[in-house]
């Protein structure tokens, strides 16, 4: 296992002037036979770190890196791959399935990310400040989230079931005629961001936390200088919470991307009504294990990652023009 | 050119590379007794648990003749799963040795040679012959009209399931061979009943799904094609007056129609097997491995009829599965012996005894195994549902099929995403068309230029 | 909360109800879906589905859940589903949490630069990995093993895991490991006397995050297991699916059965992560 540079070569926590160092020192500095035998305390913390950076590498990076050149071949795992330069990318071009996959992603996250994370916040708000019963609603609401997947999907196959579905049921109740959920492509569109809505635990978990660290006395002092409820959550508590909110946003959306795969799968039979829930992992998935065309898929995958990474900038451009927090965020 | 070949070169180190361990061989010797195959051999296949006691019976039988073999089963139950599963294990340089697969499927396979052609080996074998079989599987075998890439187990077509207590009630003449579109359709729309007038019918003519191999036969019936070449098709042809035809007397028996096929809404909260079991729909357009479900049936009597004629002619459309065997199957003899005793008589007859399968086999397909339901049904005068299992070989010699090149599945499902929606939601026929065509070029292309190189 | 005076315990009163008058409705949407899969498992099968809305089934049956048993070996998937996860969750704990302890204990930029490698982790699709993973797997000889479905837990299963571990320790003041570090403990011990009995919280909500994703993992058995025996519970309910699409009832019988232990576990384990957030919050800077 090969320590990380940074073991050996960074220099000390600039922060902290180190007197600890000659103890265990010797050995960090020592020659690299002494080394061998004695491994420092940054030697043996760099020993605790290989696990996770060996893993991620050996079942993450490198697979996905190997991934990437065969964007530029076709390849269908059965013979080798051969080279076609970018005509993957010219046929994604002309693809109106790839196109609407993009859109279908887009209108996805646009949707979907806002609104689980005002529900994170919202319920986070509500339920922040401990009350008789916080405990069991935090909980309630945290439920939906432990769901397995396929279960998750299963249920709501079943409640947007047109005819028979307890939704459109509840509606009729209140005299609304319910839309033929999965069969009509907006419909089923909104039904998918819908059904994600509920999973919102870990955004809620992660609200709640920030709002704890929030320091009394800068709330209590507001109440004093005689802000109401409202003024003091939104000029004082929001910005505070401002660092937090940019980095839910963040892996909200790269989550968003892939957690539709599930609901398309089963809720959506396939990406259905009229591809209208083929979102791109499902077409990337379609491509590389129904068809067989895993470079196809490949220059899908890179499509992704570039759609990936520019929401990703985009919001933070957004973030940072707006001056929202955006400090020191680790 | 060569620069292509490096680079393949490159990418094949670096998937090996990337395993970390692409230096270590995999230890493959093996101990082989001196006579007959042995060892251990994969057996892959999807179905439902009905299906899996059969194939399962099949190895154990298998196994009880040949004790130096074992057949590990690889069961997956649903076929897309199933699709999904066989690919992977392809593609990871995984495959079962002995795997189950459609005829419309086995392109993206024998197209890359990843299939060890079985025609040589049948030609070998001392219990099996070409002729032995019927001819319409094993034409779809042959790949690109070559060599017999994989041995048909079945030779199923599209039938009509019928209910007929609901006939009856209804006061409807149950379908006769040689019956015509029309007397089909005014059975269907007479065996609509839908009493609260609520849009919604408490009974159904007709259960059937809109997609390209329940279309294609009544394409056929009017005077059309599918494509314009069997074995190196290039395009579509639905575009003719005569497909048109075919396609718009499909659709016409929808709720955009006459109303006698339930809509995608009530086919969402109850599927077609299920609305036949329960007395909802009178007749159902099936193959015939609905067959073991439908003899759960307890409330009424049904049987099957074939396929209605339409102006050209009788036509049915093949439904096969075939056992194949894996290029990379390492211990080809013990596999092929599997596969020669699940094709022979003893397998097929316990398949065959199962409902599941119509035998490709001649002599068990004419056997009470499969007209009876058991082995001993002719003898004891009685037999399992369906009473006229002859329809199905009546209709072999009338069997087309669609082709089976390595980009089929992607054509049918461009038909099919467009064709559902014409039944559905709207009936825009030429929409169908145009959108259909234009999402398969390119799989037909890619097809073709592979099949050059 | 208590702050006395009758004037105080009115206005304590009114601002408890309107919560409560928010939450209660809001709350009663979020576990519906639940409520439905449950009611809907009570059904009895073959009965003609209902047009209105019915809470409970008339007559409630409990037929469906022996029927799931019958159809498959649910205490096989069962005890696979239960081995994955008690060798994955422990495991995970211990990758993300050592990693997490040694980045809190890097110079600032190097902290940096492997935050935000993990957030780049994270982008990965895990459609790019599956056929590399299947290779990697095959050459190891982890095909149609519960080890293939296990390994992601070598990495500490996700980078937000370690995320979580890294944002706790940074909340301890650098002081105290210090001085344990001057005391001449190795990083190990310092990690298991003193890190790990701070970071409770985030160990039980780390694994209860762990637990939900290996024991919902649907796509990694369909991909890296073959033999029936061995698949796990998710694939039982697609196979389910699969033999009968529309059999509602059943369906949700074998959902419930599904979901059932996450639930449980869960429901045992929150107290320790959705309760307490001042003072030993598992988040936060």
């Amino acid at each position: 296992m090969i320590p990380p540079p940074s073991a050996q070569a960074a220099p000390r926590a600039p922060d902290k002037p180190n007197p600890a160092l000659p103890a265990v020192v010797p050995a960090i500095r020592g020659r690299g036979r002494l080394r061998a035998i004695r491994v420092g305390y940054r030697g043996q913390l760099a020993l605790m770190l290989a696990p996770y950076l060996v893993g991620t590498a050996g079942l993450v990076v490198l697979p996905a890196l190997i991934g990437l050149p065969l964007a530029f071949t076709d390849y269908n795992a059965l013979e080798a791959p051969v080279w076609v330069g970018f005509a993957n990318f010219v046929e994604l071009a002309g693809d109106d399935i790839f196109r609407k996959s993009v859109f279908n992603s887009l209108f996805y996250i646009a949707l979907a990310v806002p609104l689980r994370l005002l529900g994170a916040l919202g319920l986070a708000f509500l339920l922040a400040q401990p009350f008789k019963g916080t405990g069991a609603y935090r909980a309630a609401v945290y439920l939906p989230t432990v769901v397995p997947d396929i279960a998750w999907a299963l249920v709501w196959l079943w409640i947007f079931n047109p005819i028979h579905g307890p939704l459109n049921q509840l509606l009729a109740v209140a005299g609304i005629p319910g839309p033929a959920w999965m069969i009509e492509e907006w419909g089923a569109r909104f039904a998918i961001v819908f059904m994600m809505c509920w999973q919102i635990g870990e955004g809620l978990v992660v609200c709640l936390a920030a709002l704890g660290d929030v320091p009394g006395e800068v709330l209590e002092q507001s109440r004093v200088d005689g802000a109401s409820a409202i003024q003091t959550m939104l000029g004082i508590t929001l910005p505070l919470l401002m660092p937090v909110l940019l980095i839910l946003l963040f892996r909200d959306t790269i989550f968003s991307l892939q957690a539709n795969f599930v609901p398309a799968l089963i809720v959506g039979r396939g990406g259905g009504p009229n591809y209208a829930t083929t979102f791109l992992p499902m077409y990337v998935y379609t491509n590389a294990f129904d068809y067989l065309r895993l470079g196809y898929a490949a220059a899908m995958t890179w499509a992704m990652y570039a759609l990936t990474a520019i929401v990703l900038v985009l919001q933070y451009r957004v973030a940072k023009r707006y001056r929202l927090g955006f400090g020191d965020a680790e | 050119m060569s620069g292509t070949r490096i680079w393949s070169r490159v990418m094949l180190l670096a998937v090996v590379l990337a395993t970390g361990v692409g230096a270590v061989v995999a230890p493959a010797v093996r101990v082989r007794a001196q006579d007959g195959p042995s060892g251990e051999i994969s057996f892959a296949f999807w179905g439902d648990p009905a299906e899996e006691a059969a194939y399962t019976r099949v190895a154990e039988e298998f196994e009880a003749a040949n004790p130096d073999i074992d057949v590990e089963l690889v069961y997956t139950p649903g076929q897309n799963d199933y699709q999904t599963k066989i690919a992977t294990d392809f593609a990871g340089g995984n495959p079962p040795d002995v795997f189950l697969i459609n005829y419309r499927r086995y392109g993206q396979y024998a197209a890359r040679g990843a299939l060890e052609p079985l025609g040589p080996r049948l030609d070998a074998s001392a219990t099996l012959n070409d002729d032995d079989f019927y001819a319409p599987p094993m034409e779809a075998f042959r790949y690109r009209g070559g060599e017999l890439s994989c041995i048909p187990q079945n030779v199923s077509s599209l039938v009509v399931y019928y209910n007929q207590d609901l006939f009856a009630q209804a006061g409807v003449d149950e379908p006769e061979a040689g019956w015509t579109w029309d007397q089909f359709a005014a059975a269907a729309e007479a065996l609509t009943v839908d009493e609260d007038n609520d849009g919604i019918a408490e009974t159904y003519g007709l259960a059937v799904d809109p997609s390209m191999i329940r279309y294609a036969p009544f394409i056929w019936g009017a005077g059309g094609e599918i494509v314009d070449d069997l074995d190196a098709p290039t395009t579509l042809t639905l575009d003719t007056p005569e497909a048109r035809a075919g396609i718009e007397f499909f659709i016409n028996l929808g709720h955009t129609g006459i109303g006698a096929v339930p809509t995608e809404a009530e086919l969402l909260s109850e599927d077609d097997e299920s609305r036949f079991m329960r007395g909802g729909a009178a007749m159902l357009l099936q193959s015939r491995r609905v067959v073991p479900t439908l003899r759960e049936i307890e409330g009424f009597a049904w049987d099957v009829a074939p396929l209605p004629v339409g102006p050209a002619g009788p036509v049915g459309i093949l439904h096969s599965d075939a056992f194949c065997l894996a290029a990379e199957a390492e211990n080809k003899d013990a596999a092929w012996a599997f596969i020669e005793y699940a094709v022979g008589v003893k397998g097929q007859t316990i398949l065959a005894e199962t409902g599941r399968t119509v035998p490709s086999l001649k002599a068990v397909a004419e056997s009470d195994a499969f007209l009876k339901g058991n082995a001993l049904g002719g003898e004891l005068g009685v037999g399992l549902p369906p009473a006229n299992s002859r329809v199905f070989l009546d209709t072999i010699p009338d069997i087309r099929r669609v082709p089976s090149i390595s980009t089929w599945p992607e054509i049918e499902e461009a038909f099919n995403t467009a064709f559902q929606r014409a039944f559905y939601i709207e009936i825009d026929v030429d929409g169908a068309l145009d959108v259909s065509t234009f999402r398969s070029r390119e799989a037909f292309q890619r097809a073709a230029e592979e099949d050059q190189t | 909360m208590r702050r006395g005076g009758r004037e105080m315990g009115v206005r304590a009163w009114v601002d408890r109800s309107w919560r409560h008058a928010i939450l209660l409705p809001l709350v009663a949407v979020f576990v519906l879906p639940l409520v439905w899969m449950t009611t809907t498992s009570l059904r009895e099968t073959g009965k003609p589905l209902p047009r209105t809305l019915e809470w409970v089934g008339d007559p409630v049956a409990w037929s469906n859940y022996p029927a799931v048993f019958d159809l498959l070996p649910l205490w096989r998937f069962a005890a696979n589903s239960a081995f994955v996860v008690a060798v994955a969750v422990p495991l995970t704990i211990l990758v993300a949490s050592w990693a997490g302890f040694a980045m809190a204990q890097l110079p600032r930029e190097w902290r940096l630069r492997l935050t935000l490698l993990s957030f780049g982790v994270q982008m990965v699709p895990l459609t790019a990995v599956w056929l590399t993973r299947f290779v990697l797997f095959k050459q190891l000889g982890l095909i149609d093993t519960p080890w293939a479905l296990i390994a992601p837990a070598v990495m500490g299963s996700s980078p937000f895991y370690v995320l979580l571990f890294l944002w706790t320790f940074l909340r301890v003041p650098r002081e105290v490991f210090e001085s344990a570090r001057l005391d001449g403990a190795n990083p190990l011990r310092v990690w298991v006397g003193i890190a790990m009995p701070l970071a409770r919280p985030t160990i039980i909500a780390v694994s209860v995050l762990a637990f939900v994703l290996y024991w919902s993992s649907f796509v990694d058995p369909l991909v890296y297991i073959r033999s029936t025996d061995r698949q796990t519970l998710p694939f039982a309910l697609q196979m389910l699916f699969q033999l009968d699409r529309s059999n509602w009832p059943l369906l949700m019988a074998g959902a419930v059965l599904v979901t059932g232990p996450v639930v449980l576990v869960f429901l045992l384990a929150q107290r320790y992560f959705l309760q307490e957030f001042r003072g030993q919050g598992f988040l936060g800077r």
